[in-house]
């Protein structure tokens, strides 16, 4: 699906990181594997150290701290907005939605949205297109979309599968009106016959928690997880993104009429680096203008990875200058989605630790 | 184009060569980082999608190179 979007930007871009940081390299002892088989698959995919929440951090809590930082640095004035979208797999409570929780611990005024999205890797994509469609109403001027996920406490520590990717963190994004006449063009697909390649099973209504579901088990390759943690068929996952990711992306500049060359940068969502350098590879990308340093240097945290990617790549510079750039999601879902907008004239574009 | 294929796979399993009849389960390499690395080449240079379902069934060296090559 292609949906375009008029006079709307993105204004201003905040990351929140976890300032609690580990290293993969610490963790090999936790897994069924010799530490030279360990040491190889870092190499090969990246990985290096994460951010992880310490017990009992929320979504709800990095959110909130990020807001009150743009409230207390007047980045963004309390009343100034009128929807709060948050995207995220890791609410705090299946009721209510934390974006209401999130809204009522900062005392926002009643002339207010809050949504909650269940969306992943292609989440701030999503969310994006959740806050264009809002602007459209003519009703509200600028929306606050945050995407924040904390799925490290749903990966066992003996997955090593898993467990080397994830990280946690949350941004905020304003996406406002704008006088400039640009077009925004979003494409997006999602195929919910692969919904189960990447899941956690048990904790929701169909398998609620037991001792029975948190025992663990190994599985095939020597992983050891249980039926509460999050579980990833990743040579399904890696043959979904080669595929349609391309697909999706000469659609785009078919139907755009542009070539590749029109992009000034390609901020991907960021599973890890291998996944990234053979997707830019099949796309005739240059690494550096794709770039994959994330899991690398924070850990995936789904949700959260492109606006990181944004804030680590760009940071202040984006502030002054203006770039053509394509945004890309895909996982979870199963989603993918590509939106092609500028990016400049920022009021911010930073990473903060939370407390 | 299929001796090609034979050094690409040796490289992956940390071996000088391999032989067509070889079993797949043997090499001290065989990992899950292995079975990714062989499903990334079979896609990006012989655009063909492999499964670690469909890894699980080949039991040789030959097997692999047929499917990858078919």
């Amino acid at each position: 699906m292609h949906l375009k979007f008029k006079n709307k930007r993105i204004s201003g871009i905040l990351s929140i990181l976890p300032s609690k940081e580990v290293n993969f390299i610490d963790e090999i002892t936790n897994y069924n594997f010799s530490e030279k088989q360990s040491v190889k698959l870092g190499k090969i995919m990246g990985y290096g150290s994460r951010r992880i929440v310490h017990n009992g951090t929320t979504v709800s809590d990095l959110c909130t701290f990020g807001l009150n930082y743009l409230f207390d640095n007047n980045l963004l004035n309390k009343d100034s907005f009128q929807a709060l979208i948050l995207c995220t797999q890791s609410p705090d409570h299946f009721i209510p939605a934390t974006s209401n929780i999130i809204a009522g611990n900062l005392m926002l005024n009643e002339d207010i949205i809050c949504l909650d999205i269940n969306q992943g890797c292609a989440g701030f994509e999503v969310g994006l297109m959740q806050a264009f469609m809002m602007l459209d109403t003519g009703a509200i001027n600028r929306v606050v979309l945050l995407n924040a996920d904390i799925l490290s406490t749903k990966v066992s520590v003996k997955d090593r599968n898993s467990r080397p990717l994830i990280g946690d963190g949350a941004s905020i994004t304003i996406i406002e009106n704008s006088i400039v006449d640009e077009t925004i063009d979003l494409f997006i697909k999602m195929d919910g016959s692969g919904a189960l390649s990447l899941q956690i099973p048990a904790g929701g209504f169909k398998m609620p928690s037991s001792a029975e579901t948190a025992s663990l088990k190994e599985d095939a390759a020597g992983n050891v997880r249980s039926l509460d943690h999050l579980v990833m068929k990743g040579d399904q996952v890696f043959n979904f993104v080669q595929t349609k990711v391309p697909e999706l992306f000469n659609e785009m500049l078919v139907k755009l009429n542009i070539s590749k060359s029109f992009f000034d940068y390609f901020f991907f969502h960021q599973p890890n680096r291998f996944m990234l350098e053979k997707l830019a590879d099949k796309l005739e990308i240059s690494y550096e203008k794709m770039p994959n340093n994330i899991c690398e240097k924070y850990g995936n945290g789904s949700n959260n990875t492109v606006p990181l990617a944004i804030c680590d790549n760009l940071g202040g510079k984006v502030k002054n200058e203006n770039f053509e750039v394509c945004l890309g999601g895909f996982g979870v879902g199963l989603t993918w989605s590509l939106v092609k907008c500028k990016l400049g004239n920022l009021n911010f574009c930073e990473i903060i630790n939370y407390k | 184009m299929k001796d090609e294929l034979l050094t690409k796979i040796a490289e992956i399993l940390e071996v000088d060569h391999v032989n067509i009849n070889d079993n797949l389960k043997d090499f001290e390499e065989w990992d899950s980082l292995t079975a990714l690395s062989i499903i990334a080449l079979a896609d990006s240079e012989y655009n063909k999608k492999l499964t670690n379902d469909l890894l699980k069934e080949f039991k040789t060296i030959n097997h692999l190179v047929n499917f990858i090559l078919d």
